[in-house]
Protein backbone atom coordinates (compact mmCIF):
# COMPACT_ATOMS: atom_id res chain seq x y z
CA UNK A 1 0.00 0.00 0.00
CA UNK A 2 2.89 2.01 0.66
CA UNK A 3 3.74 2.97 -3.00
CA UNK A 4 0.13 3.46 -3.66
CA UNK A 5 -0.26 6.11 -0.69
CA UNK A 6 2.56 8.06 -2.29
CA UNK A 7 1.48 8.50 -5.38
CA UNK A 8 -2.00 9.37 -4.35
CA UNK A 9 -0.83 11.72 -1.24
CA UNK A 10 1.57 13.76 -3.96
CA UNK A 11 -1.79 14.89 -5.77
CA UNK A 12 -4.55 14.94 -3.78
CA UNK A 13 -4.58 16.41 0.51
CA UNK A 14 -3.49 15.07 3.92
CA UNK A 15 -7.04 13.63 4.44
CA UNK A 16 -6.41 11.54 1.74
CA UNK A 17 -3.99 9.10 3.68
CA UNK A 18 -6.09 9.10 6.85
CA UNK A 19 -8.94 8.09 4.78
CA UNK A 20 -7.27 5.47 3.13
CA UNK A 21 -6.33 3.97 6.20
CA UNK A 22 -9.50 3.98 7.96
CA UNK A 23 -11.31 2.40 4.73
CA UNK A 24 -8.63 0.03 5.21
CA UNK A 25 -9.68 -0.94 8.33
CA UNK A 26 -13.48 -1.10 7.63
CA UNK A 27 -12.54 -2.97 4.37
CA UNK A 28 -10.61 -5.87 6.14
CA UNK A 29 -13.64 -6.55 8.77
CA UNK A 30 -16.26 -5.93 6.21
CA UNK A 31 -14.52 -8.65 3.77
CA UNK A 32 -13.55 -10.42 6.53
CA UNK A 33 -17.51 -10.94 7.76
CA UNK A 34 -18.28 -11.78 4.21
CA UNK A 35 -15.69 -14.77 4.02
CA UNK A 36 -16.07 -16.05 7.24
CA UNK A 37 -19.80 -16.91 6.46
CA UNK A 38 -19.33 -17.80 2.49
CA UNK A 39 -16.61 -20.54 3.67
CA UNK A 40 -18.18 -21.49 6.68
CA UNK A 41 -21.09 -22.58 4.76
CA UNK A 42 -19.23 -24.14 1.76
CA UNK A 43 -17.14 -26.11 4.02
CA UNK A 44 -19.69 -27.26 6.11
CA UNK A 45 -21.52 -28.80 2.81
CA UNK A 46 -18.05 -30.20 1.38
CA UNK A 47 -16.88 -31.84 4.57
CA UNK A 48 -20.30 -33.57 5.04
CA UNK A 49 -20.22 -34.99 1.44
CA UNK A 50 -16.49 -36.33 2.66
CA UNK A 51 -17.54 -37.70 6.16
CA UNK A 52 -20.59 -39.16 4.50
CA UNK A 53 -18.47 -40.77 1.64
CA UNK A 54 -15.86 -41.92 3.58
CA UNK A 55 -18.47 -43.96 5.96
CA UNK A 56 -19.49 -45.72 2.96
CA UNK A 57 -16.58 -46.83 1.82
CA UNK A 58 -15.33 -48.42 4.82
CA UNK A 59 -18.73 -49.84 4.90
CA UNK A 60 -18.60 -51.68 1.12
CA UNK A 61 -14.62 -52.14 0.79
CA UNK A 62 -15.09 -55.25 1.93
CA UNK A 63 -17.57 -56.37 0.34
CA UNK A 64 -16.95 -58.49 -3.06
CA UNK A 65 -20.32 -58.10 -4.90
CA UNK A 66 -20.00 -56.47 -7.97
CA UNK A 67 -22.77 -53.96 -7.09
CA UNK A 68 -20.99 -53.15 -4.02
CA UNK A 69 -17.50 -52.91 -5.99
CA UNK A 70 -19.20 -50.24 -8.60
CA UNK A 71 -20.42 -48.09 -5.56
CA UNK A 72 -17.15 -48.38 -4.08
CA UNK A 73 -15.76 -46.85 -6.99
CA UNK A 74 -18.09 -44.18 -7.65
CA UNK A 75 -16.89 -43.20 -3.62
CA UNK A 76 -13.46 -43.30 -4.75
CA UNK A 77 -13.90 -40.90 -7.71
CA UNK A 78 -16.16 -38.32 -4.99
CA UNK A 79 -13.28 -38.42 -2.51
CA UNK A 80 -10.83 -37.57 -5.17
CA UNK A 81 -13.18 -35.21 -6.35
CA UNK A 82 -13.13 -33.55 -2.67
CA UNK A 83 -9.40 -33.73 -1.68
CA UNK A 84 -9.00 -31.82 -5.35
CA UNK A 85 -11.38 -28.78 -4.63
CA UNK A 86 -9.28 -25.64 -3.86
CA UNK A 87 -11.28 -24.61 -0.62
CA UNK A 88 -7.91 -23.37 0.58
CA UNK A 89 -8.31 -20.36 -2.29
CA UNK A 90 -11.65 -18.12 -2.26
CA UNK A 91 -9.99 -16.71 -5.89
CA UNK A 92 -9.89 -20.16 -7.54
CA UNK A 93 -10.99 -19.88 -10.94
CA UNK A 94 -11.94 -23.79 -10.27
CA UNK A 95 -13.64 -23.74 -7.20
CA UNK A 96 -17.06 -22.99 -8.69
CA UNK A 97 -16.93 -25.71 -11.47
CA UNK A 98 -15.07 -28.37 -8.99
CA UNK A 99 -18.31 -27.63 -6.22
CA UNK A 100 -20.52 -28.42 -9.22
CA UNK A 101 -19.07 -31.21 -10.17
CA UNK A 102 -18.98 -32.88 -6.56
CA UNK A 103 -22.32 -31.99 -5.91
CA UNK A 104 -23.45 -33.72 -8.74
CA UNK A 105 -21.55 -36.73 -8.35
CA UNK A 106 -22.58 -36.84 -4.72
CA UNK A 107 -26.56 -37.15 -5.93
CA UNK A 108 -24.81 -39.56 -7.73
CA UNK A 109 -23.85 -41.94 -5.24
CA UNK A 110 -26.75 -41.30 -3.35
CA UNK A 111 -28.86 -42.56 -6.13
CA UNK A 112 -26.68 -45.51 -6.37
CA UNK A 113 -26.75 -46.40 -2.60
CA UNK A 114 -30.65 -45.81 -2.84
CA UNK A 115 -30.65 -42.99 -0.10
CA UNK A 116 -33.77 -43.21 2.02
CA UNK A 117 -35.33 -39.91 0.93
CA UNK A 118 -36.58 -38.93 4.40
CA UNK A 119 -32.69 -38.61 5.12
CA UNK A 120 -32.44 -35.78 2.60
CA UNK A 121 -34.26 -33.04 4.51
CA UNK A 122 -30.24 -33.33 6.17
CA UNK A 123 -28.50 -32.15 3.14
CA UNK A 124 -28.50 -28.67 2.39
CA UNK A 125 -26.70 -27.70 -0.75
CA UNK A 126 -24.91 -24.23 -0.09
CA UNK A 127 -27.67 -22.41 -1.47
CA UNK A 128 -29.38 -23.51 0.96
CA UNK A 129 -31.78 -25.66 -0.74
CA UNK A 130 -32.75 -29.20 0.82
CA UNK A 131 -31.36 -32.07 -1.72
CA UNK B 1 -23.87 11.08 -4.42
CA UNK B 2 -24.07 14.94 -2.84
CA UNK B 3 -22.98 18.22 -4.11
CA UNK B 4 -21.32 21.04 -2.44
CA UNK B 5 -21.65 24.20 -3.77
CA UNK B 6 -18.45 25.85 -2.32
CA UNK B 7 -18.49 29.73 -0.96
CA UNK B 8 -16.90 30.82 -4.68
CA UNK B 9 -19.73 28.74 -6.77
CA UNK B 10 -18.06 26.43 -8.02
CA UNK B 11 -19.58 22.49 -7.32
CA UNK B 12 -17.96 19.82 -6.37
CA UNK B 13 -19.82 16.59 -6.80
CA UNK B 14 -18.74 13.90 -4.02
CA UNK B 15 -19.67 10.18 -3.51
CA UNK B 16 -21.07 9.86 -0.27
CA UNK B 17 -20.01 6.07 0.58
CA UNK B 18 -22.10 3.84 2.04
CA UNK B 19 -20.40 3.20 4.79
CA UNK B 20 -20.89 7.08 5.50
CA UNK B 21 -24.40 7.01 4.39
CA UNK B 22 -25.15 4.20 6.44
CA UNK B 23 -23.74 5.53 9.87
CA UNK B 24 -25.99 6.83 11.93
CA UNK B 25 -23.38 9.38 12.73
CA UNK B 26 -24.44 11.08 9.59
CA UNK B 27 -28.19 10.59 10.13
CA UNK B 28 -27.55 12.30 13.68
CA UNK B 29 -25.37 15.42 12.04
CA UNK B 30 -28.20 15.91 9.53
CA UNK B 31 -31.02 15.77 12.29
CA UNK B 32 -28.94 17.99 14.62
CA UNK B 33 -28.71 20.69 11.67
CA UNK B 34 -32.11 20.56 11.27
CA UNK B 35 -33.28 20.85 14.86
CA UNK B 36 -30.92 23.47 15.45
CA UNK B 37 -32.02 26.17 12.37
CA UNK B 38 -35.63 25.62 13.28
CA UNK B 39 -34.98 26.51 17.16
CA UNK B 40 -33.54 29.56 16.08
CA UNK B 41 -36.21 30.97 14.77
CA UNK B 42 -34.58 32.29 11.57
CA UNK B 43 -35.77 32.08 8.53
CA UNK B 44 -33.56 29.48 6.74
CA UNK B 45 -34.50 29.53 3.45
CA UNK B 46 -34.66 33.18 1.04
CA UNK B 47 -37.05 33.64 -1.14
CA UNK B 48 -35.24 31.64 -3.39
CA UNK B 49 -34.85 28.53 -1.36
CA UNK B 50 -30.82 27.57 -1.99
CA UNK B 51 -29.39 29.98 0.28
CA UNK B 52 -27.92 28.26 3.66
CA UNK B 53 -27.57 30.03 7.25
CA UNK B 54 -24.32 30.18 9.09
CA UNK B 55 -24.49 27.26 11.34
CA UNK B 56 -25.07 25.31 8.40
CA UNK B 57 -22.41 26.70 6.47
CA UNK B 58 -19.80 25.93 9.36
CA UNK B 59 -21.21 22.41 8.81
CA UNK B 60 -20.84 22.28 5.18
CA UNK B 61 -17.57 23.92 5.15
CA UNK B 62 -15.96 20.94 7.92
CA UNK B 63 -17.82 18.30 5.02
CA UNK B 64 -16.08 20.35 1.97
CA UNK B 65 -12.59 20.60 4.29
CA UNK B 66 -13.09 16.92 4.19
CA UNK B 67 -13.42 16.31 0.57
CA UNK B 68 -10.74 18.83 -0.58
CA UNK B 69 -8.42 16.74 1.35
CA UNK B 70 -9.34 13.50 0.18
CA UNK B 71 -10.62 11.81 2.85
CA UNK B 72 -13.74 10.74 1.45
CA UNK B 73 -11.78 9.76 -1.38
CA UNK B 74 -9.21 7.88 0.83
CA UNK B 75 -11.88 5.81 2.67
CA UNK B 76 -13.24 4.62 -0.84
CA UNK B 77 -9.75 3.72 -2.20
CA UNK B 78 -8.76 1.91 0.86
CA UNK B 79 -11.82 0.08 1.44
CA UNK B 80 -11.79 -1.77 -2.66
CA UNK B 81 -8.05 -2.14 -1.79
CA UNK B 82 -8.64 -4.16 1.10
CA UNK B 83 -11.92 -6.05 0.49
CA UNK B 84 -10.92 -8.93 -1.66
CA UNK B 85 -7.76 -9.30 1.17
CA UNK B 86 -10.44 -9.93 3.83
CA UNK B 87 -12.55 -11.82 2.41
CA UNK B 88 -9.89 -14.34 1.31
CA UNK B 89 -9.24 -14.13 5.41
CA UNK B 90 -12.28 -14.45 6.04
CA UNK B 91 -13.13 -17.12 4.09
CA UNK B 92 -9.91 -19.36 5.41
CA UNK B 93 -11.00 -18.27 8.78
CA UNK B 94 -14.68 -20.19 8.22
CA UNK B 95 -13.62 -23.01 6.04
CA UNK B 96 -11.58 -24.07 9.46
CA UNK B 97 -14.65 -23.37 11.71
CA UNK B 98 -17.21 -26.31 10.26
CA UNK B 99 -14.61 -28.94 8.62
CA UNK B 100 -14.48 -30.87 11.36
CA UNK B 101 -18.23 -30.79 12.27
CA UNK B 102 -19.09 -30.82 8.90
CA UNK B 103 -17.53 -33.72 8.39
CA UNK B 104 -18.82 -35.81 11.44
CA UNK B 105 -22.20 -35.07 10.33
CA UNK B 106 -21.63 -36.76 6.74
CA UNK B 107 -20.38 -39.64 9.29
CA UNK B 108 -23.69 -39.57 11.52
CA UNK B 109 -25.87 -39.13 8.50
CA UNK B 110 -24.18 -42.33 6.31
CA UNK B 111 -24.42 -44.45 9.57
CA UNK B 112 -28.38 -43.45 9.84
CA UNK B 113 -28.54 -44.20 6.06
CA UNK B 114 -26.76 -47.68 6.49
CA UNK B 115 -29.03 -48.75 9.27
CA UNK B 116 -32.08 -48.20 7.65
CA UNK B 117 -30.99 -50.22 4.38
CA UNK B 118 -29.04 -52.82 6.37
CA UNK B 119 -32.14 -53.18 8.71
CA UNK B 120 -35.30 -51.74 7.08
CA UNK B 121 -37.40 -53.67 9.63
CA UNK B 122 -35.71 -52.30 12.66
CA UNK B 123 -36.15 -48.11 13.39
CA UNK B 124 -32.69 -46.38 13.36
CA UNK B 125 -30.86 -46.77 16.97
CA UNK B 126 -32.30 -43.73 19.15
CA UNK B 127 -28.46 -43.42 19.84
CA UNK B 128 -27.77 -42.56 16.04
CA UNK B 129 -30.67 -40.03 15.80
CA UNK B 130 -29.96 -38.38 18.85
CA UNK B 131 -26.38 -38.06 18.08
CA UNK B 132 -26.94 -36.80 14.53
CA UNK B 133 -29.73 -34.06 16.09
CA UNK B 134 -26.98 -32.99 18.72
CA UNK B 135 -24.54 -32.52 16.10
CA UNK B 136 -26.70 -30.81 13.68
CA UNK B 137 -27.39 -28.13 16.15
CA UNK B 138 -23.91 -27.73 17.32
CA UNK B 139 -22.77 -27.19 13.54
CA UNK B 140 -25.81 -24.57 12.95
CA UNK B 141 -24.68 -22.74 16.42
CA UNK B 142 -21.20 -22.35 14.64
CA UNK B 143 -22.77 -21.27 11.63
CA UNK B 144 -25.33 -18.84 12.82
CA UNK B 145 -22.88 -17.04 15.33
CA UNK B 146 -20.97 -16.32 12.46
CA UNK B 147 -23.91 -14.84 10.15
CA UNK B 148 -25.09 -12.40 13.38
CA UNK B 149 -21.23 -10.81 13.21
CA UNK B 150 -21.99 -10.83 9.41
CA UNK B 151 -25.39 -9.03 9.97
CA UNK B 152 -26.01 -6.97 12.88
CA UNK B 153 -22.18 -5.77 12.93
CA UNK B 154 -22.01 -3.47 16.19
CA UNK B 155 -20.40 -0.21 15.51
CA UNK B 156 -17.69 -0.65 18.21
CA UNK B 157 -17.61 2.45 20.62
CA UNK B 158 -14.29 3.28 19.18
CA UNK B 159 -16.15 3.76 15.84
CA UNK B 160 -18.80 6.10 16.71
CA UNK B 161 -16.60 8.36 18.50
CA UNK B 162 -14.20 8.46 15.03
CA UNK B 163 -16.66 9.01 12.89
CA UNK B 164 -17.73 12.08 15.09
CA UNK B 165 -13.74 13.21 15.23
CA UNK B 166 -13.72 12.88 11.77
CA UNK B 167 -16.37 15.36 10.77
CA UNK B 168 -15.23 17.78 13.69
CA UNK B 169 -18.66 17.42 15.77
CA UNK B 170 -18.33 18.14 19.34
CA UNK B 171 -19.18 14.63 20.74
CA UNK B 172 -22.60 14.35 21.11
CA UNK B 173 -23.99 11.90 24.21
CA UNK B 174 -21.91 8.51 23.35
CA UNK B 175 -23.04 5.00 23.09
CA UNK B 176 -25.09 3.63 25.77
CA UNK B 177 -25.94 7.36 26.54
CA UNK B 178 -29.89 8.33 26.68
CA UNK B 179 -29.85 8.66 22.65
CA UNK B 180 -27.92 5.58 22.02
CA UNK B 181 -30.91 2.96 21.33
CA UNK B 182 -28.98 -0.48 21.42
CA UNK B 183 -28.63 -0.85 24.57
CA UNK B 184 -26.19 -3.66 24.55
CA UNK B 185 -24.23 -2.48 21.82
CA UNK B 186 -21.44 -1.59 23.50
CA UNK B 187 -21.34 -4.80 25.02
CA UNK B 188 -21.73 -6.76 22.19
CA UNK B 189 -18.73 -4.99 20.20
CA UNK B 190 -16.65 -5.86 22.83
CA UNK B 191 -17.49 -9.30 23.03
CA UNK B 192 -17.24 -9.69 19.65
CA UNK B 193 -14.15 -7.67 18.52
CA UNK B 194 -14.17 -7.95 14.70
CA UNK B 195 -11.82 -4.51 14.91
CA UNK B 196 -8.96 -5.25 13.12
CA UNK B 197 -6.96 -2.44 14.57
CA UNK B 198 -6.18 -4.19 17.89
CA UNK B 199 -4.67 -7.38 17.85
CA UNK B 200 -6.01 -9.62 14.80
CA UNK B 201 -8.34 -12.22 16.75
CA UNK B 202 -8.57 -15.82 15.70
CA UNK B 203 -11.69 -16.10 14.83
CA UNK B 204 -14.51 -17.72 17.39
CA UNK B 205 -17.78 -18.00 17.82
CA UNK B 206 -19.55 -16.79 20.47
CA UNK B 207 -20.87 -20.81 20.71
CA UNK B 208 -17.32 -22.34 20.42
CA UNK B 209 -16.56 -20.14 23.41
CA UNK B 210 -19.23 -22.06 25.48
CA UNK B 211 -18.78 -25.46 24.48
CA UNK B 212 -16.03 -25.08 21.95
CA UNK B 213 -13.07 -28.06 21.23
CA UNK B 214 -14.92 -29.96 23.87
CA UNK B 215 -18.37 -29.69 22.71
CA UNK B 216 -17.04 -31.34 19.58
CA UNK B 217 -14.72 -33.90 21.42
CA UNK B 218 -17.90 -34.92 23.47
CA UNK B 219 -19.93 -35.67 20.38
CA UNK B 220 -16.89 -37.12 18.48
CA UNK B 221 -16.59 -39.22 21.83
CA UNK B 222 -20.14 -40.48 20.94
CA UNK B 223 -19.63 -41.28 17.50
CA UNK B 224 -17.37 -43.93 18.61
CA UNK B 225 -19.14 -45.22 21.01
CA UNK B 226 -22.26 -46.05 18.76
CA UNK B 227 -19.62 -47.31 16.01
CA UNK B 228 -18.62 -49.86 18.46
CA UNK B 229 -22.26 -50.26 19.75
CA UNK B 230 -22.65 -51.44 16.34
CA UNK B 231 -19.27 -53.17 15.18
CA UNK B 232 -18.44 -51.03 12.55
CA UNK B 233 -15.53 -51.52 10.52
CA UNK B 234 -12.43 -50.28 12.93
CA UNK B 235 -11.22 -48.19 9.84
CA UNK B 236 -14.21 -46.09 10.42
CA UNK B 237 -13.17 -45.54 13.72
CA UNK B 238 -9.75 -44.14 12.56
CA UNK B 239 -11.10 -41.72 10.87
CA UNK B 240 -13.65 -40.57 13.38
CA UNK B 241 -10.46 -40.20 15.75
CA UNK B 242 -8.77 -38.42 13.01
CA UNK B 243 -11.15 -35.37 13.37
CA UNK B 244 -9.68 -35.04 16.97
CA UNK B 245 -6.79 -33.23 15.51
CA UNK B 246 -8.65 -30.80 13.16
CA UNK B 247 -7.93 -27.19 13.95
Amino acid sequence: HAHLMWVFSRFRGEGFQEGFERGTRRGLQDGRRHGASHGAKLSSEISFYYGFAITWKCLLQHNTDLKSRKRVKALETLLGLIQNCPLDDPQSVNLQESTEKLRAKFRQVCSMLSVPTDFKDYIKTAEGTSF
Amino acid sequence: YFMITLLSGVSYVAKTPDSLLRSRVYCKLTMSWFKSVSVSGEDVFDENGDELNLQSKEWTSNMKKRIKDGYVEGVDAGEEASLQAGFNQGFREGVAQTAAVGRLKGIVSAISCWCQIERPENPVPASVTDLLQLVTQHEDRVVDSIKRALENPPPSVSDVSESMEDLEVEAGPGCGGEECKETDCCQRAESMDWDTRQKPQKLRSRSADCSSGSGLSLLLQRCVDVATELRLPQELIAHMQELKSFQ
